[in-house]
């Protein structure tokens, strides 16, 4: 079955990959926070090249970005529909009685290109590290224990849920259920979730029991093998250059 | 030979109420083998927990290599007191295998190269040297097995306990489970229903249910007693004349 492994081209080789992950993070986060701040649309326009320019450095193909960015596309496109008519403004096209106003899309595409911009630079900063590194890089930044801890047992546990969950409907539909519009298949849709979430109910507990048994006591504690050196830190200073170059130049007009 | 495990009148009731286990009174010794059998919900699990402290018992003593199992004691009763669970998914928590084998000797305080090289040797025992970068969820059923052991090898324990280690597995991985198994020398506890398992690698049988020890013996004579079997819900195994 497909497994949503974002870590799924880590093995590949750029300047990306062999960059150290925790400077990686704190930079490709700065340059995230600088492009979902930009109010000048042109600029974002450069934020966005900045977004493709990485995601093309990394050599992650753009067909599986554009796979993972679909949902993000979904709710685009429902915001510039509600925004370009709602928001007050002059008239862009006008459509008997439906108006598109400039300042409706104008706003909606710059929010479209803050979004997209941010999900595509997921990619190089999680997708060229495999995810068990990428924890432990947040481990070292100091990212709260209790978040990595939820991060890591999601990663760990999503594929047995997606099969847990494949083998209930599966027996489901052996026995003759089929999928509708209607309200016996919701309740029955109820039932399997509810079932698939007493199961895992029990698994946490029978995992809990494991990792008391192996001395665990809260919190988590692992080896690393991560190393500095100072192209980690000029591809660092290079991105955050980056970051700031927009807002440098929306300042400047 | 020594004693290891000492437990006497160990009672343990459920929050819901069941009476999982009523007056267990055993005695383990050290390097030996012994294989627990019963019908399902005989309290096999209930019991294996007891011995690292995972579940206090609600009366009686447990004792494991001279100390009761407490709170204050309760790392180094985990150290020595190893258990693999039945269903390896739950074994194996960590992203990588190289994770999971180091969890147990990190959280016991060991210093990193002691973790490396325990990590290390704890996969060579079960023939797995090469899979310490591996993501657990990519491994076989087999190999999970494998992999879950090496999880308490690594903290070097006296006491090795297996919950159904067997059950899933295909012939051929199975075969290479217990022949890994016999190759370890340290004091064994088996809980099964996999009898030709336990004939093969025990010496001793622990028959129980209901909650109480209902036979304790040779393994042999134990498991070719039809009627003592029978009576409890299993069937003699196949290399005896089932």
């Amino acid at each position: 079955m497909h497994l949503p492994e974002i870590d799924k081209f880590a093995h590949l080789k750029s300047p990306l990959h062999s960059w150290d992950p925790r400077v990686k993070i704190i930079s490709i986060s700065v340059l995230i926070l600088s492009v979902v701040l930009l109010k000048d649309l042109r600029v974002t326009f450069l934020g966005l090249g900045l977004a493709i320019t990485l995601v093309f450095l990394s050599k992650i193909p753009f067909s599986f970005v554009f796979v993972h960015l679909r949902w993000v596309l979904f709710f685009i496109v429902a915001l510039f529909v509600i925004l370009s008519l709602t928001v007050p403004g002059s008239t862009l096209v006008g459509l008997s009685f439906l108006g598109v106003s400039r300042e409706g899309f104008e706003l909606s595409l710059l929010i479209s290109l803050r979004a997209i911009s941010a999900v595509l630079l997921i990619f190089p900063m999680l997708g060229t590290t495999r995810f068990d590194l990428s924890l432990k890089a947040l481990q070292k930044i100091k990212v709260p224990d209790k978040l990595i801890q939820l991060l890591m047992f999601t990663y760990r546990y999503i594929f047995l849920f997606l099969d847990e969950q494949k083998r209930i409907f599966t027996a489901a539909t052996s026995r003759g259920w089929v999928r509708k519009t209607n309200l016996s298949t919701l309740k029955t849709m109820g039932n399997l979730v509810g079932m698939l979430l007493v199961r895992s109910f029990d698994r946490t507990e029978r995992i809990r029991d494991a990792m008391l048994s192996r001395g665990y006591s809260g919190r988590l504690k692992t080896l690393d093998d991560l190393t500095l050196c100072w192209k980690d830190f000029l591809k660092g200073a290079l991105v955050v250059t980056g970051a700031l170059m927009p807002h440098l130049l929306g300042w400047m007009g | 030979m020594s004693r290891i495990i000492k437990i006497r009148n160990l009672e343990y009731v459920y929050p819901d109420g069941t009476k999982a286990l009523k007056g267990i009174d055993l005695d383990v010794f050290k390097e030996e083998s012994v294989g627990l059998i019963g019908p399902n919900g005989a309290g096999k699990s209930t019991l294996l927990l007891h011995l690292n402290g995972i579940l206090k018992a609600g009366r009686g003593l447990v004792e494991v290599l001279g100390m009761k199992v407490k709170e204050r004691n309760i790392i180094k009763v985990r150290q020595r007191v190893a258990i693999v669970f039945q269903e390896p998914d739950d074994q194996l928590f960590m992203p990588t295998v190289f994770d999971d084998v180091a969890f147990g000797p990190i959280n016991l305080g060991y210093p990193e190269e002691k973790v490396r090289v325990s990590v290390k040797e704890a996969l060579k025992g079960v023939r797995m040297e090469s899979y310490e970068k591996r993501c657990s969820h990519h491994l076989s059923f087999g190999e999970k097995k494998r992999i879950s052991l090496a999880t308490v090898l690594s903290m070097q324990p006296e006491i090795l306990i297996l919950d159904e280690p067997t059950s899933n597995l295909d012939p051929r991985a199975r075969r290479h489970l217990i022949e890994l198994l016999r190759s370890f020398t340290l004091t064994k506890i088996v809980a099964g229903h996999d009898l030709e398992l336990i004939l093969g690698i025990c010496q001793r049988v622990v028959l129980l249910d209901e909650g109480r020890i209902v036979a304790n013996g040779d393994a042999r004579n134990v498991l070719s007693n039809k009627s003592l079997m029978e009576s409890h819900g299993l069937e003699l195994p196949l290399s005896l004349g089932a």
